[in-house]
């Protein structure tokens, strides 16, 4: 284990755990906004640059904005909110149920990364060039239907904004 | 290799529980989406990984268009909040009742 990776699991899980404790939703996102930094550092770690850029472009640029501003426009200061749901029940179940995910993720996925064989890096990999040649030639109906889901997300928007519904 | 794989996964899985408690435990709406945002960089992280292990950039495709499907679901997500909210006043989710009985 490497320090570069300890360093940024390290802030990424702070972060993360920062984002479901925090009181207010602003400074949860500012966790979360640590946890993007975080992962785009491990991203570049992985071989991966344009992920790593897209991702402080999209998730750190894009959607958060986004977040902090539906967060300054709902929130009203005269509403208290409390952290966690006030049923205790709630609060025990959804914990019980979170951890027994984790487990069982790490379990079932550590097993298929025994099953998976680890091959040597090729020449030039993560290259952005070699990416888009898989856009535009292997997935390039996969590339179009995704544009189709973006136009539908964006008619959905503005119907959602402009209409009283 | 192996050891490089396996730590990427823990980090990956503990991740995403920590977005599930966050998301079945929190009662503020834009909180428990955010929890939903970090569990979806938790799976491409996953991805991430899988693809450098495997030495296949089609993990990292798809990575991408786990993008392009997060800032859907961020924008219409945000919209239905913003809309909710006019008529209920609140992001707290035990107000949302209209669909209970």
């Amino acid at each position: 284990m490497d320090i570069y990776f300890i360093i940024f699991a390290i802030m990424a899980l702070g972060g993360a755990l920062f984002t479901i404790t925090a009181k207010d939703a602003l400074p949860s996102a500012l966790g979360l906004l640590t946890v993007f930094i975080a992962l785009s550092a491990l991203y570049l770690h992985l071989h991966a640059p344009l992920i790593a850029i897209f991702q402080v472009t999209i998730y750190a640029g894009a959607i958060l904005v986004l977040v902090v501003f539906v967060i300054m426009l709902l929130m009203t200061p005269d509403e208290k909110l409390e952290a966690a749901q006030k049923n205790m029940a709630y609060r025990i179940m959804g914990a019980v149920l979170g951890a027994y995910l984790t487990a069982l993720t790490v379990v079932g996925v550590k097993g298929i990364s025994e099953l998976i064989s680890a091959n040597e890096l090729p020449e030039g990999f993560g290259h952005p060039g070699l990416l888009g040649d898989l856009f535009f030639k292997k997935y390039l109906l996969h590339f179009e239907m995704a544009s189709v889901l973006l136009l539908v997300a964006l008619i959905a928007g503005i119907y959602l904004a402009k209409k009283r519904i | 290799m192996g050891a490089i794989m396996d730590q990427y996964v823990i980090l990956s899985c503990l991740l995403f529980g920590i977005g599930a408690i966050g998301f079945l435990t929190r009662r503020n709406a834009l909180i428990l989406f955010m929890s939903v945002e970090l569990m979806l960089n938790a799976i491409n992280l996953m991805l991430v990984s899988f693809s450098h292990q495997r030495a296949d950039m089609s993990g990292q495709v798809m990575v991408l268009f786990i993008f392009a499907v997060a800032a859907a679901e961020v924008a219409v997500g945000l919209a239905i909040l913003i809309s909710l909210f006019k008529h209920i006043k609140s992001v707290d989710i035990n107000k949302f009742n209209l669909l209970k009985w």
